[in-house]
């Protein structure tokens, strides 16, 4: 008896845990499903007509997602929504390196101040920064009443996305690159430097390259971030079409005007690229910085 | 000229006055330093002769690490000088140095191959690429590294990151090696074969190192001279059997392996033992009479006899009670209790200060060898006369 019951025990646990394992996935999943998965796999379900007749009465199949997409407005709001995120996101890895490479370097007087004030942009909701943006900028503003004479103005421009779209994914580069930097042995420098490296080049040849990972994934965090942004774009583009429409802008004006497929078409697009790119970031993670 | 010639021996040279046809690749000298209000290094000299490697022994915090990082340029020392061949150096930039470091955990650049690794001071000195590769490929094959060329540090060994650091340093001819506790990553069989190695490939380079340590075993090994640091001043400067067997410092003695101190007080060529044993002063010493003096002698040094016999060695302690008799394969390992003997002459003294109760607990460590042991063989309780082959006398 003692003999069968050693025996029956581990397999009894082995049970449980088999049957853990189904239920916490299947938790998990069901859910995400009118959470998150539903709500996406429609985007793509009415897009590719799919829904014909169901809902809306719009959708009309996958030739007319087709030609929703590649409208000439459709097209320039994607265009805009890329070269603005791209540029914000440029600025802003090139910022969050300097700062990271100068905050894990030196300790100064309120450093820590400049720590919250530099992570203080994600917590700021996204109207209240475009407002800021648009008090500093706007004609009469703080700063933009220098520019009124000068006949060139920021605001409705897309200077103006770009510098909201900074402002809200100001501290995330910085946020993934200080950590890998901070973890960052100071003797590779040390090495370098006494094999006759100047500063520069233990940081172009040493540093830079051990923050690839950090770097690439601070980078596509901005620009998923960046190109999906809407709160402060809507405040500072003034959201003209085919010239500061930028892709969430056209999804929202198209769905306020009644076009559901042509808003349909873009946020197919837009789920797609943030698919794509949360795919990379996690790729890039398990290649770069095991 | 006339204070250095009354200089008393004992005392600790700081800096050895370098002999005529000597020539130093590395001085020291006056070296300082303090971070915060703790003064990490005080005035700190020694020099380095042509292809010598000197070690730098210490505890942690002793201002080994300190020292390196200010002849290699990584800080700045508060005084003193540093001189590398002719060259002052101890205001120049650690790239301007021409030095080579190798670093406690080897520091090799994660994302770049073990050539590129090696070949990086070149490359920064932007030496030509076909150049390069003929250098890298002759160091790769005198560390044995050639097949691993290809690889990155991560998918190397401890020991082979060591010589990929050596190969790196070696690189661009450094005028000086500077080995940062290299050693203490790695297991300790493959520390003793790399240490051989190391030193083989020193001497032939004829590159002077100059090494750090807290492990008095590689001192002692990888030294020409060996330097004991101890709280950021210079205990003593020598050879590792000077240092070894003639040690200036109490420090000194028990840090560079086992070592008896006894305090007693000397006198008219006798020291009487805080428990009245005495014996003859090897040599005329330079002490006051009556002074408080320290007496230092290894395990190794003391000859053990039955208690009714003469000792043969040259000094004589007395007799004692062995306490513990351990056995450690080429030799055994004795703890020895010195029981107290009446001396009748004159050297109870008040002057001398010598504690006049016979209840002194002095327990002795004594090693002997196989061969020793198997002639007299001794167990807990037994009684014997503690004989000293040679000792050493320090101020108290």
């Amino acid at each position: 008896m003692a003999q069968g019951k050693t025996a029956a025990f581990p397999r009894q646990r082995d049970n449980r845990a088999d049957l853990t394992r189904p239920i916490g996935i299947g938790f998990v999943l069901v859910a995400m499903m009118p959470l998150v998965i539903l709500p996406l796999a429609s985007i793509f379900y009415y897009g590719l007509g799919f829904g014909q007749g169901i809902t809306f009465g719009f959708t009309q199949g996958p030739l007319h997602f087709w030609n929703a997409l590649t409208g000439p407005a459709a097209l320039f709001s994607l265009k805009l929504s890329l070269t603005t995120s791209s540029v914000a996101t440029l600025c802003n890895v090139i910022f969050g390196l300097i700062a990271a490479y100068v905050m894990s370097k030196y300790d100064f007087k309120g450093s820590s101040a400049l720590m919250i004030i530099i992570s203080l942009p994600t917590a700021i909701p996204t109207a209240v920064a475009g407002f800021a943006l648009l008090l500093l900028w706007g004609r009469t503003g703080l700063l933009g009443q220098y520019l009124e004479p000068t006949d060139y103005q920021i605001m409705y421009t897309t200077a103006a996305i770009i510098l909201a779209n900074i402002f809200v994914t100001f501290p995330l580069a910085f946020g993934v690159i200080k950590p890998a930097l901070d973890n960052l042995d100071t003797s590779y420098e040390d090495a370098a430097e006494t094999m006759g490296a100047s500063r520069w080049q233990a940081f172009r040849f040493v540093v830079l390259p051990s923050l690839r990972g950090a770097i690439i994934t601070g980078a596509l965090l901005t620009f998923a971030r960046s190109i999906g942004e809407f709160g402060s774009t809507i405040m500072v583009s003034g959201n003209l079409k085919m010239q500061t429409q930028t892709a969430p802008l056209y999804i929202y004006t198209k769905f306020n005007a009644g076009d559901v497929e042509g808003a349909n078409a873009i946020a197919a697009v837009l789920a797609v690229i943030s698919f794509a790119i949360f795919s990379l970031i996690i790729f890039t993670r398990k290649r770069l910085e095991k | 000229m006339a204070r250095e010639m009354v200089a008393p021996l004992h005392e600790t040279r700081a800096w050895v006055e370098p002999e005529p046809e000597r020539r130093e690749s590395l001085v020291v000298r006056g070296l300082s330093k303090v971070f915060g209000f703790e003064q990490v290094l005080d005035n700190v000299s020694f020099s380095i002769g042509e292809g010598e490697s000197l070690v730098l022994l210490g505890p942690s915090g002793s201002g080994k690490s300190t020292t390196l990082r200010l002849i290699a340029g990584l800080e700045t020392p508060d005084r003193g000088e540093i001189f590398m061949r002719d060259r002052q150096i101890e205001h120049l930039r650690a790239r301007e140095r021409n030095v080579g470091v190798i670093f406690q955990n080897y520091a090799l650049f994660p994302r770049m191959t073990v050539a590129e690794n090696i070949g990086f001071g070149l490359r920064i000195r932007r030496v030509k690429k076909k150049k390069r590769r003929e250098v890298v490929d002759r160091l790769l094959d005198l560390t044995g590294l050639a097949d691993q060329r290809d690889k990155y540090p991560s998918q190397i060994s401890g020991g082979q990151q060591q010589r990929v650091a050596i190969a790196r340093a070696l690189a661009y001819e450094p005028e000086l090696l500077l080995f940062d506790e290299s050693f203490s990553a790695l297991d300790p069989q493959t520390r003793v074969g790399l240490r051989r190695e190391i030193r083989a490939l020193l001497k032939k380079l004829r590159v002077p190192a100059l090494f750090i340590t807290h492990d008095q075993q590689e001192a002692m090994e990888l030294g020409d001279q060996i330097a004991i640091l101890n709280r950021g001043r210079l205990e003593q400067v020598g050879t590792p059997d000077e240092v070894y067997n003639d040690p200036q410092t109490e420090f000194v003695a028990t840090f560079l392996g086992a070592a008896n101190v006894v305090e007693g007080c000397w006198r008219d060529g006798f020291i009487a033992l805080d428990c009245e044993q005495c014996l003859a002063a090897p040599r005329p010493m330079p002490h006051q009479v009556m002074e408080r003096v320290k007496m230092v002698f290894r395990p190794e040094d003391i000859s053990l006899g039955a208690p009714t016999g003469l000792v043969e060695t040259p000094y004589h302690l007395g007799r004692g009670q062995v306490i513990d008799v351990s056995f450690a394969g080429a030799s055994e390992s004795l703890m020895i209790k010195l029981l107290p003997r009446g001396y009748t002459g004159q050297l109870s003294n008040a002057q001398c200060q010598t504690s006049s109760d016979n209840s002194c607990n002095l327990v002795i460590k004594v090693v002997r060898t196989k061969w020793e042991a198997r002639k007299l063989r001794l167990a807990p309780g037994a009684l014997v006369s503690v004989g000293l082959r040679s000792y050493k006398i320090l101020r108290g």
